[in-house]
């Protein structure tokens, strides 16, 4: 918010510090003072006054107190005197009714009479102009003006425009005005609006009303948004003659209520949001009226009207000296405490017996609160106040002296260090994508529920389910359509790394670690149950872990897996063949044949396999994609830094190939299992070195060749113990009647 | 004097063979001494000019220099023909460029945060997670953000429905740690956080934030800055300097803006903290009474603070990182710098 240096000085008799050093001095004890910037004889202050200071900041005046205790200097009340004419009445002008009284705690209005509206004074305009108003008339000038000055918005109408004064009797009062007719007595009434009402603003926007806006009203139909804008019809122009003032304290909901209906924000809406305190309306409406008195040769009218049922008066607050001192962590003196808030216009509180016969030694103190500070409700609000003023730069670093346990160490993030450094280790790249998805990955992907999340059965959808859509979490307010949605896997933003990297590397491995999210999709009876108790189905956040590399790279990506598993401590897991149902397959994401789950006793933790061509013509990617996607909090769970060494025999090992002919459909792992449980302990592990299928071949097989390893940890095993071993291999292999060993 | 002439012949000869570097030059040695017009060759020739007795002796030293010499020029022949002299002739030129090894590269953000938990854990705090779907309650309300007040404006927010969103701070885990744990307490909360704000080069709708918090009897603002200093000092390695100016955040009070001294310019003034001196990283507090009675603790028991830091910024800082959209790009042509 801008304020004008010059408008500051105008409080103070001594002069301010320059404008640079006065920036800096808020800055460090206020808030930030964003810019200083020269205008014409001026200089303006952009000064970011953080909300809870709006109540009181939001205003010249709220500065000039501010910068009073930072410097010292001594603040002057800006001049109010009014000559209020004897001979009118503002009471036979106007009454005021108000609905409801929490939507306005207070309704202060005044008659002007006699104006002579024109231009502002030069001086008035440059204020308004360098806090970026337009000067319109002098009128509408000084209702500005003494919101800027003071914080309170005013708003001035012509009272001859009002409701059921007609024309002919606008003719006659102007010219009548000290006696003001019986009967012309107008009634503002401060209501919601009413379903249907209209009202076109002073610059000429319509706005519909509803009951959930405060208006203010004549006897017929609204003629101002409260607290936020003035109606056309009832402007202030050179030929008004008598003016009504109105300075009012909103409800700060209400106003943000209709502001937000309306999508109209202004500098008043801006400041009842935040919050005034009633007492100011009618220091600004007297200083308004002062400024007419002056500068349009108004009367003013004998007497304020306010609707003030419940006054505000200054609160108590218990001060606890030591607690000052002991959450600043600085020696500061009862003698600078007391200094600091009586700058800041705290009064303090001669102690009362009571108070000091209970309190003893402990070192309390009452300060009282002016009403403008409504930030200021509890003992820390003052000490921030105390603070701030005696400047942080001034609190000296101390170290916490208390006994320091040792830190509880994190396991989930112990693993995840582990895991990502694995991948480091293996060649990976790691990326951090966005939380989002869009319509075409909610398209091209289909959401497959089994592909992505645990527990929910490989299993058509059937009618009773939710509909797709349902299962990714959609925004209620989106940046953009590509941002829809909260992503539900990390694989569509993998991909599309892909594509984007793939112009400038040849080859890509990344990964990964990251939350995906989704409305729990709920079977059968429980879904019923559940949906009628909840008007949307539960969301759910899990963190995975996937990688994506290029290439015809399963078993590397296999290999990988392996590798991680085992680091990770854990040896009883398995890839289960994961068969992708019929109707599945026109929407899957994996090529069919070649997805695996991986299973730690028995428990699906993830899933490997290559990307479905179609998705890659999708995402224009020309290579074949494996991916690994892994339930990482499953995984972190299981994994365990137990790993036990196994010795390296002192005996040499003997390594005997073995090619085996067997029909294409038998799986390695079924041959390796015979090898093993034939071979015994002695065989220490089994390669497989060659997948041979050809034309030499005959039909329907092929050629799986293994180097097998044996080896005693007690001896050195002599030929003979190897061949018998071997020889029992090939009988057991050849039991199986399609199954040939070639010697 | 013929023996003279021999002796020193021969030691004038051993030293130029000696110095010889290659084949060609012992050739050369080889034909100037031994060959046919060669200086000893011509001594022996001229032998049968002398007198029998003198004829003897001097024909014996000069066919002894003559057999040694040869011997010498073979030794150095074979020497000069050894790989080891192979390798110090062979031409190689170490200047052409190195071949680029594949290895794997971490996200520059997860190697910021695992220095921020380093330091931190050094210093007795434990690291902790939070959901990124909250609920209103603890990321608003339970954090003295009332409803219908324009301090929410402070947080764009991303809405879910049915009060969730997507937490625009790691501040809400402040208040789920506190209702499970008692004080006295040290944590850092890192994770991806949320603001419904228009991207450019230096502001994301997603971040990474690290939240801190200590509450013990007697915590102070002076505790704070210890910390917190210490934590800057280490993390830039360099000895940045750090103030704190007053700042506004309903679950603290007092509230703090962190600053530190520009690590390009030293404080200076340079086109990155635009010529302030002064870079904004963080912000911070005593926790608000209210913060400690909704997370079930009576506030008179406890003092703390708590701050919260943006893990872009710092990244950015620290290696110069003049995009934040970089951060999240996937370009691999960024991250594999890392």
């Amino acid at each position: 918010m801008n304020f004008s240096y010059n408008w500051l000085q105008s409080f103070f008799k001594q002069k301010l510090p320059t404008p640079e050093k006065l920036a800096e001095l808020l800055t460090m004890h206020f808030a930030e003072v964003e810019e200083v910037k020269k205008h014409s004889k001026d200089f303006i202050l952009d000064i970011d006054v953080r909300p809870n200071r709006a109540s009181d900041c939001f205003s010249h005046i709220g500065i000039a107190k501010e910068i009073s205790a930072i410097t010292g200097l001594n603040y002057r009340d800006p001049i109010s005197i009014i000559k209020e004419d004897k001979n009118i009445k503002a009471r036979n002008y106007i009454s005021i009714e108000v609905q409801h009284k929490f939507t306005c705690s207070r309704y202060t209005a005044r008659v002007v009479c006699d104006v002579k509206v024109g231009s502002s004074p030069k001086w008035l305009q440059e204020r308004l102009e360098a806090c970026g108003l337009r000067p319109i008339n002098n009128i509408v000038d000084i209702t500005n003006y003494a919101m800027l000055e003071i914080g309170q918005p005013l708003h001035a109408f012509d009272f001859e425009k009002i409701g059921s004064v007609n024309p002919s009797q606008r003719e006659r009062s102007s010219l009548l005005h000290f006696i003001p007719l019986r009967g012309t007595h107008e009634r503002i009434i401060v209501r919601f609006a009413k379903e249907g009402e209209q009202i076109i603003t002073l610059d000429e926007q319509k706005f519909n009303l509803n009951e959930d806006i405060l208006v203010i009203a004549d006897s017929k139909k609204p003629i101002a948004i409260a607290g936020i804008k003035g109606g056309k019809g009832l402007e202030i122009d050179e030929k008004t003659k008598i003016v009504i003032l109105e300075s009012a304290n909103f409800n700060p909901q209400t106003i943000r209520q209709s502001s937000k209906k309306l999508k109209l924000k202004t500098d008043a809406s801006l400041r009842f949001e935040h919050g005034i305190d009633q007492n100011l309306t009618e220091i600004a409406i007297n200083r308004a009226a002062y400024l007419i008195q002056e500068i349009a040769k108004g009367k003013t009218a004998k007497g304020l009207i306010d609707f003030y049922p419940v006054k505000i008066l200054p609160k108590t607050i218990k001060l606890n000296l030591n607690y000052v001192r002991s959450l600043l962590g600085v020696k500061i003196s009862d003698k600078e405490i007391k200094g600091i808030l009586g700058r800041l216009g705290f009064k303090i509180k001669v102690k009362s017996e009571k108070l000091k016969a209970k309190t003893k030694n402990s070192k309390m103190l009452e300060a009282e609160i002016p009403t403008r500070r409504l930030d200021v409700s509890i003992q820390e609000d003052l000490i921030e106040e105390i603070g701030r003023i005696y400047g942080y730069e001034k609190i000296k670093p101390i170290f916490p002296a208390t006994y320091l346990a040792p830190p509880k160490r994190n396991l989930d993030i112990f693993w995840e260090d582990v895991v990502k450094n694995i991948f480091k280790e293996l060649r990976f790249s790691e990326v951090y994508n966005y939380s989002f998805f869009g319509d075409n990955e909610k398209k091209i992907f289909g959401y497959q529920v089994p592909f992505l999340r645990e527990g929910t059965k490989v299993k058509m959808r059937t009618q009773s389910s939710l509909p797709k859509e349902q299962e990714l979490i959609e925004l209620e307010n989106p940046l953009n359509q590509e941002q829809k949605y909260l992503r539900a896997s990390l694989i569509p933003n993998l991909l599309k790394n892909i594509e984007k990297n793939l112009r400038s590397a040849p080859q890509i491995k990344i990964f990964e670690m990251g939350k995906v999210f989704a409305n729990q999709v709920l079977q059968g009876r429980m879904q019923v149950k559940k949906r009628a108790q909840f008007s949307s189905p539960p969301k759910k956040e899990e963190k995975l872990l996937t990688g994506v590399m290029t290439g015809d790279a399963f078993y590397e990506a296999k290999g990988i897996i392996d590798l991680l598993l085992n680091k990770l401590g854990i040896s009883n897991f398995f890839y289960d063949e994961y068969r992708t149902a019929a109707q599945e397959e026109q929407i899957s994401w994996w090529h069919p044949k070649k997805a695996a789950e991986i299973k730690i006793n028995g428990e699906r933790i993830g899933f490997l396999g290559e990307i479905s061509p179609r998705i890659l013509e999708e995402f224009k990617i020309k290579t074949k994609v494996i991916y690994f996607d892994i339930f990482f909090e499953k995984l972190s769970k299981i994994a365990s830094e137990e790993h036990e060494y196994r010795p390296i025999s002192a005996y040499p090992a003997a390594v005997r190939d073995i090619a085996v002919l067997v029909p294409r459909d038998v799986r390695v792992e079924e041959i390796l299992n015979k090898i093993e449980i034939a071979g015994g302990p002695l065989v220490r592990d089994t390669d497989l070195f060659d997948i041979y299928e050809g034309e030499e071949l005959p039909e329907g097989k092929k050629n799986l060749a293994f180097h097998i390893i044996f080896q005693s940890e007690e001896k050195t095993l002599s030929s003979k113990e190897i061949d018998e071993l071997q020889n029992k291999i090939i009988a057991v292999l050849e039991q199986e009647s399609e199954w040939q060993v070639r010697k | 004097m013929e023996e003279i002439d021999i002796k020193s012949l021969k030691i004038q000869l051993q030293k130029e063979i000696e110095n010889s570097g290659d084949l060609k030059e012992l050739n050369d040695i080889f034909n100037r001494y031994l060959g046919k017009k060669g200086e000893l060759t011509l001594i022996l020739r001229s032998l049968k000019d002398l007198p029998e007795k003198e004829r003897r002796e001097t024909g014996k030293s000069a066919n002894q220099a003559k057999q040694e010499i040869e011997k010498a020029i073979d030794e150095k022949r074979q020497q000069l023909q050894t790989t080891n002299h192979k390798l110090q002739t062979d031409w190689f030129d170490i200047t052409a460029p190195g071949e680029k090894p594949v290895v794997g590269h971490l996200h520059p953000l997860t190697q910021s945060k695992r220095k921020v938990e380093e330091i931190f854990q050094t210093m007795g705090f434990s690291v902790v997670e939070g959901p990124e779907m909250e609920n209103e309650w603890y990321n608003f309300d339970a954090l003295n953000i009332p409803k219908d007040h324009p301090a929410r404006d402070l947080w764009d927010t991303f809405y879910l429905g049915n009060g969730l969103l997507l937490r625009t701070h790691t501040s809400p885990s402040q208040v789920r740690f506190m209702e499970k744990n008692n004080p006295p307490l040290r944590i850092i909360v890192p994770g991806t956080c949320y603001r419904h704000e228009a991207t450019d080069a230096s502001h994301e709708s997603q971040l990474y934030q690290v939240e801190g918090l200590m509450v013990d009897k007697e915590v102070s603002a002076a505790n704070f800055k210890a910390i917190l200093g210490e934590f800057f000092r280490k993390f830039f390695n360099k000895n940045v300097k750090f103030r704190i100016r007053p700042d506004f955040f309903p679950f603290t009070e007092p509230s703090f803006d962190i600053s530190i001294s520009c690590i390009v310019c030293n404080g200076k003034g340079c086109s990155v903290c635009k010529e302030g001196g002064w870079l904004e990283v963080a912000g911070a507090g005593m926790v608000h009474p209210n913060v400690f009675k909704n997370a079930g603790l009576n506030p008179k028991d406890w003092q703390g603070w708590a701050f919260g830091i943006g893990l872009e910024r710092l990244t950015m800082l620290k290696y110069k990182i003049n995009d934040i959209r970089l951060f999240r790009s996937g370009d691999l042509r960024f991250l594999q710098q890392f």
